[in-house]
């Protein structure tokens, strides 16, 4: 458990950048619990 | 047959910045929801002028006004270092003044939705005459003009938009129906918009390739609009639409979709039409986007910087049997490259799965591609607006993954980054930009023996339709005909040929 450990997080992707499930994959482990998580394209 | 050849292609601007003002999403929502804002006061001091939009470097670099090693070499920030010497025309295309593109938006309209005034309407159809493309036929199609005070009463009183020149209304886009918002103004004029482009793209694409419009066999559209009513919001069918306008009249068509990805899933369907035999040639193509003129320009605004989104992008390739010389550059249809729905969407993943997957397969490795050509935007548009250089990006990535597959050295990065990343020069219009536009600079380059081998790769955001929360991505090569594929059946000669070759093969190691 790292400093993320019962946090809320919202997680902001980007397709050409990091997208959003990726995020979630990489922080399954860390013990916060991600409330939204979305990736967006701005091109 | 695996290979299938590119005849010609071309690249146009329609440059829109009246459009974008009233009917680009951001300012038309903005409009919708505050009014006349702070914003929106201030956009109009932002915009280009045509001529300012013609000398902008990278225009000129996506209808070939200027070959890419003069892009690359061309001042920076291009803001501040218009090009002298630019023209309208270059050898890819053309970039188009609005009023003349409001003339083509008549003529591409046959359900009379497009109403524009009587001297606006003869004014534009003489200059429409002198475009080199532009037949006394297409033309004549521009009918029904009309008096200002009957458009302003349909503007006023019937949900038509209305469509400006020089700050006044010329004209306006009747509304289709009054429940059925597939069939409203703003829709419409989005789809025939959309439509004139493709018919321009065309239209530069038959005269590029020497072919008449009779000669072409089937169309595929691939851009990002929905042509549709309330029973079948996307029905279609541009392409076909399209293929009448230009005068194809033995051609039919279809439209295939993907957002950003829809070219590369269309030429790679289209290629494979042909490749089949079950069509002798085709094209593929797509328009603008009015909604995403001016998508960034609060940003540009905000940072006192040109809202530079003031064109719509709009493209065609022309797809033949693969001949077996060195006229046409070829699409390799076995190395394809596919995002696949188990691949993840990890960027290192999503890069392997369109990058290294399909070169790895056929024996090749990244320094075999001379360039790669993912997304190409403008960086003078996303960076002010905080999406990064896109192109740089991608090609960062493609380079950190030649590095994790050992393919090339850490140190090296910056190297290969420069050799083989493509600066952006294509507008922010979604499809256009991803990796199409370079494919005509590929092609120049691999007739003229510059480069061997071009990765093209397009990714589509399909996570925006809250469908799915999967990106999608596709890729091909481009490279020299290696000769002699030019039929897609395998004659009774060939079998024969096989057969006699494996029997020897086999007595000699009886022997």
């Amino acid at each position: 458990m790292g400093k993320l450990a019962g946090k809320k997080l919202l997680l902001l992707g980007e397709r050409d950048g990091v997208p959003g499930p990726a995020m979630e994959a990489c922080l399954k482990d860390s013990g916060a619990e991600v409330l939204f998580s979305v990736t967006e394209c701005f091109v | 047959m695996s290979s299938v050849g590119i005849k010609g292609y071309a690249y146009c601007l329609n440059h829109a910045p009246e459009l974008g003002l009233h009917y680009g999403s951001t300012p038309f929502t903005e409009r919708e929801a505050k009014g006349d804002s702070d914003f929106l006061k201030a956009l109009p001091k932002y915009i280009q002028t045509y001529e300012k939009a013609m000398q902008y470097a990278p225009n000129q670099a996506y209808i070939g006004g200027i070959s890419y090693e003069e892009f690359e070499a061309a001042q920076t920030p291009w803001i501040k270092n218009y090009l002298s010497d630019a023209n309208r025309y270059g050898r890819y295309g053309e970039i188009m003044p609005e009023d003349e593109f409001l003339g083509l938006l008549a003529i591409c309209d046959v359900f009379d939705l497009i109403w524009l005034e009587k001297d606006f309407a003869g004014n534009v159809k003489a200059r429409l005459l002198k475009d080199p493309v532009m037949t006394e036929s297409i033309v004549a199609r521009l009918k029904g003009a009309h008096d200002l005070p009957e458009i302003e009463a349909e503007i006023r009183d019937k949900k038509g938009r209305a469509l400006y020149s020089d700050g006044k209304v010329v004209g306006c886009v009747r509304n289709g129906h009054e429940i059925d918002d597939c069939l409203f103004a703003y829709v419409l004029l989005e789809n025939l918009a959309c439509k004139a482009g493709g018919v321009l793209a065309l239209l530069h694409l038959m005269k590029n390739s020497n072919v008449k419009p009779e000669e072409i066999d089937f169309v595929i559209e691939c851009s990002e609009e929905g042509a549709g009513d309330m029973n079948q919001r996307a029905g279609g069918n541009f392409a076909k639409a399209v293929a009448e306008i230009a005068g194809c009249v033995n051609a039919s068509g279809c439209d295939v979709r993907g957002f950003c990805a829809g070219p590369v899933n269309a030429i790679i369907a289209g290629a494979s039409q042909v490749a089949a035999g079950a069509r002798k040639n085709c094209v593929i193509l797509a328009g603008g986007a009015v909604p995403k003129l001016f998508m960034n320009s609060r940003d540009h605004v905000k940072k006192e910087l040109p809202a530079l989104e003031d064109c719509l992008g709009n493209f065609a390739l022309l797809l033949v049997p693969d001949d077996g010389t060195e006229k046409n550059p070829v699409i390799r249809l076995d190395a394809l490259g596919k995002h696949s729905v188990g691949a993840g969407s990890a960027p290192q993943a999503i890069t392997s799965a369109l990058i290294h997957d399909p070169l790895s397969a056929q024996g090749l490795t990244f320094s075999d591609v001379d360039k790669f050509a993912a997304e190409l935007q403008i960086p003078e548009i996303t960076l002010p607006a905080g999406a990064g250089d896109v192109p740089h990006a991608n090609i960062k990535m493609t380079a950190a993954l030649a590095v994790m597959k050992k393919a090339i050295e850490k140190s090296g990065m910056d190297d290969f980054i420069k050799k083989h990343g493509v600066i952006g020069f294509a507008h922010t219009q979604g499809h256009i930009p991803s990796g199409v536009p370079f494919i005509g600079i590929a092609c120049d380059h691999i007739r003229a023996g510059t480069m061997k081998r071009v990765m093209i790769i397009g990714k589509g955001s399909l996570f925006l339709a809250r469908l799915t929360n999967l990106a999608d991505g596709g890729s091909f090569l481009i490279e020299p005909s290696k000769g002699g594929a030019s039929t897609g059946a395998v004659s009774k000669e060939d079998v024969k040929s096989l057969i006699l070759e494996a029997l020897s093969e086999i007595a000699g190691r009886l022997n």
